[in-house]
């Protein structure tokens, strides 16, 4: 009987091992599509920004006027470099308004002090229903800078209220402790002025870890000492530079990254802003605003523009990173849940039947296979039923592909922007891209695993962030 | 069970792409380092040669010799990079350094040409050079959208009437993209299109002529007037919103009275509109109406006429003080909150 039920296990084994890496071949040749995609995508990119005058931008009379809005929350080490930063963002017609969301820290009395805040009368038209607002500040020194001071409500909550209190033509979304490069926004703005419906567009957010800031701005590229950071900066480069600029051509965008995003304010408020219960929120607000568009039969379109930079700090403990990953799968599951009868539905065009099943197939799954596919290999090589060299093969293979094109996707990075150039950063992004597969990727698969379990448990917490703050000093060659 | 013969190829296979992704990436390194090195002499030479030239300092031929000699890509970057920051005659000294050197019959060539990514280059280093070559002009019809998009920032420096008219015609074209570049380089195409564009005026409604009325209300000119004045009662609230601005940008007494009228619009962005032009006219005879907008159902009404009462200056401020202890929520809140607001707004 033994017998029979271990003939059977060994069966099923290599069966599902052919199942799981056939999964593996099959997405990593759409990452291939994709990185094809990217690829056109950015030598088109490139000839249009090579030369590409924007005095006229800066200069005219026309310009959009963007709002933007920065949440924070418990910033007091770092608030008011990055806001002078952002106060001195090369463009036009600025507006700031930072929702500080009820920090338990001194982040209200720093930004009192540096920059010359007085109380207004605590009105404001109400758009969109928030957690109260505390008060609200006016700088004496800043014609354009608004500070909103908030019961904690989450991130979203405090989008929200500074949508309340926006009136520029476009809203950015940004992150509290986010550099963004001087020219970002004269960049990010481009879709806008070219196209007619577009609703979102958003830029790329790289790692700062390793890098030194002077005066809120990004003055030498390096890679970080610590490997969890490094890893991460790999990661970012794939997500942005061969996934979302890949979907671009493809015209199935559905992220805008919540640290650096750029919003039709009239669509988001119509759409009502932001969902306060879900912590995919930037994720969700997207889906829907796409979602909308096609309902009211003028699909809009959503842009990833290469070329603007914002930089934020990634975690560099395992802890505090386990607990990102989570939380951003059970947003991922919970945007989908949320907007199921999307899936493979011809009224909503590619994302429907392209973008939204790709999501679901895998970025949602992909955790769940691969950690099948993992710990049937182990079973199988515990009990005798692979062999050692088929297990090597195995695994070289499933993940070969993928190094291979992460591979490429640093050519693509040193083809376009060749941020880091130093011989010594091109040997570790590449040391770092062969040992990512070696136990890093499979901790983030546990983590992936772990919030959708947590999704599936009804879990919607943030967890805390910890920063620990931008490096002054270059890192020693 | 999967044939170790399939796994060991789909591995060489692999291990092929992560080897040749290895060379290329280093090897792309290197060549980077080499070509930055020659490329930055060569730069070198060149801004010597072109910083002689614009500054008037030199006629010898010689300069003229070094950039002839560079590589087309060094001697674009080298012409675009100086062009943006000249006017005047150093700019048209450039830009005949750039006939001689060969650049301006490259760009003409590369309008010419049938792949779009030429057209565009070709175009933008014309407009870089402030060159009037109607060749460009040509290209505001290009079925590539890039290309049509730079021939329009071109076309600011060629304000001839058929220019105009093809700029016109792009921007009341509901399929036209690039509404910025187009708006853009009119505005800055001077006098010669208050004309043509009042009679664009006349002609066009809907988002055709918001976007007109948009540009008018940047040129501000009293030659609006009429046009002004016919689309603020048109049926459509965003033209006449525009309509509203517009008449606030020229700032005559029928402009005045026309908005004065606008406050009792029934759209809130024609009311706000008309508060604002008001206030941004400092017009204090309608401080009295301003003050009674206070009260309106709209934030943005209220709000505009709070400001506007600001700036109109002293009868506007003891309104606002005077609303501010009004029993009236919303008006006495509204008052305040102008009246806290530091003078940086």
């Amino acid at each position: 009987m033994s017998q029979i039920l271990a003939g059977w296990l060994a069966s099923f084994l290599r069966q599902s091992e052919f199942i799981v890496l056939m999964y593996f071949i099959a997405v990593n040749g759409w990452y291939l599509v994709l990185l094809v995609s990217a690829y056109l995508e950015m030598r088109r990119h490139m000839l249009l920004i090579s030369g590409e005058s924007r005095w006229r931008l800066l200069s005219s009379r026309l310009s959009p006027t963007i709002t933007m809005l920065a949440p924070a929350y418990n910033e007091e080490a770092t608030v008011e470099v990055s806001l002078r930063a952002l106060l001195a963002l090369h463009y036009p017609q600025l507006e700031v308004i930072v929702i500080n969301d009820g920090s338990k820290d001194s982040t209200i009395e720093v930004l009192v002090k540096s920059f010359d805040l007085v109380p207004v009368k605590n009105v404001y038209d109400n758009v969109i229903a928030t957690k109260p607002v505390r008060a609200i500040y006016r700088s004496r020194t800043y014609k354009g800078l608004v500070v909103v001071d908030k019961e904690n409500g989450g991130k979203a909550d405090a989008l929200n209220v500074g949508l309340n209190f926006a009136h520029g033509e476009l809203v950015c979304a940004m992150d509290a402790d986010t550099l963004i490069e001087a020219d970002g926004l004269q960049r990010m703005v481009r879709p806008f002025l070219h196209k007619n419906n577009v609703l979102a567009s958003g830029g790329t957010i790289r790692i700062v870890n390793g890098s030194t800031v002077e005066s809120g701005r990004v003055s030498v590229t390096r890679l970080p000492r610590n490997m969890v950071a490094g890893f991460q900066i790999i990661e970012y480069l794939r997500a942005f530079l061969f996934g979302r600029l890949g979907w671009n051509r493809l015209g199935g965008n559905l992220i805008i990254s919540g640290a650096f995003g750029l919003f039709r304010r009239e669509a988001v408020l119509d759409a009502g802003g932001y969902l306060h219960d879900t912590v995919g929120e930037d994720m969700e607000l997207v889906i829907r605003l796409k979602r909308r568009s096609y309902e009211a039969g003028k699909p809009g379109t959503i842009e990833f523009v290469p070329d603007p930079v914002a930089w934020t700090e990634a975690p560099e403990s395992l802890r505090i990173l386990s607990r990102q990953r989570d939380r951003w799968q059970r947003g991922l599951a919970d945007v989908l849940w949320r907007h199921r009868d999307m899936f493979l539905n011809p009224k909503f065009g590619v994302t429907g039947m392209v973008v939204i099943p790709y999501y679901v197939f895998v970025e949602l799954c992909a955790p769940l296979v691969e950690a099948f596919g993992l710990i049937g290999l182990v079973v199988g090589l515990a009990f005798g039923m692979l062999d050692l060299k088929f297990a090597l093969l195995f695994y070289l293979t499933a993940y070969g592909l993928g190094t291979a094109l992460t591979a490429f996707t640093l050519i693509l990075e040193d083809l376009s922007f060749h941020r880091y150039e130093r011989f010594g950063d091109r040997v570790k992004l590449f040391g770092l891209t062969l040992l990512e597969n070696m136990g890093y990727r499979q901790m983030t698969v546990w983590w992936r695993l772990k919030g959708l379990w947590k999704f599936l448990r009804g879990r919607k917490d943030w967890g805390v962030m910890e920063r620990k703050g931008f490096q002054s000093k270059p890192a020693a060659p | 069970m999967i044939n170790p013969r399939i796994l060991d190829l789909v591995m060489q296979i692999e291990l092929g792409l992560l080897i040749f992704s290895v060379v290329v990436f280093f090897a792309h390194g290197a060549w980077l380092y080499v070509i930055s090195q020659r490329h930055t002499r060569q730069l070198v030479h060149a801004r010597t040669a072109l910083v002689k030239i614009i500054a008037g300092m030199s006629q010898s031929s010689n300069d003229i010799q070094v950039l002839k000699h560079l590589s087309r890509n060094v001697k674009t970057t080298a012409f675009l990079e100086m062009s943006r920051n000249i006017s005047g005659d150093a700019k048209d000294r450039l830009r005949m350094a750039a006939r001689t050197a060969g650049l301006v019959d490259a760009a003409r060539d590369y309008c010419n040409s049938s792949r779009w990514k030429n057209r565009l280059r070709g175009a933008r280093l014309l407009t870089n050079l402030d060159e009037r070559d109607d060749i460009v002009r040509k290209l505001l019809r290009d079925p590539h959208p890039d290309v049509r998009a730079q021939a329009a920032e071109w076309a600011a420096i060629q304000p001839t009437p058929a220019v105009i008219d093809d700029m016109l015609a792009l921007l009341g074209d509901s399929d036209t993209e690039f509404r910025f570049a187009v708006q853009d380089a009119l505005l800055r195409m001077g006098p010669g299109v208050v004309i043509p564009l009042g009679e664009y005026l006349d002609k066009s409604d809907g988002t055709a002529a918001e976007l007109g009325l948009e540009l008018a209300a940047a040129i501000a000119e009293p030659r609006f007037l009429a046009a002004g004045l016919l689309h603020s009662r048109n049926e459509d609230p965003s033209v006449r919103t525009s309509a509203v601005r517009l008449l606030a940008s020229i700032g005559s007494d029928e402009s005045k009275n026309r908005l004065m009228e606008a406050l009792n619009d029934p759209v809130p962005d024609v009311r706000a509109a008309a508060a604002a032009g008001l206030g941004k006219m400092r017009h204090w005879p309608a401080a009295v109406q301003l003050s009674k907008m206070l009260a309106d159902t709209n934030w943005s009404v209220r709000r505009e006429s709070a400001m506007a009462l600001r700036k109109i200056g002293g009868p506007g401020m003891l309104l606002l003080q005077r609303a501010a202890l009004s029993s009236d929520a919303s008006t006495s809140d509204i008052a305040q909150l102008i009246l806290d607001t530091p003078l940086a707004e």
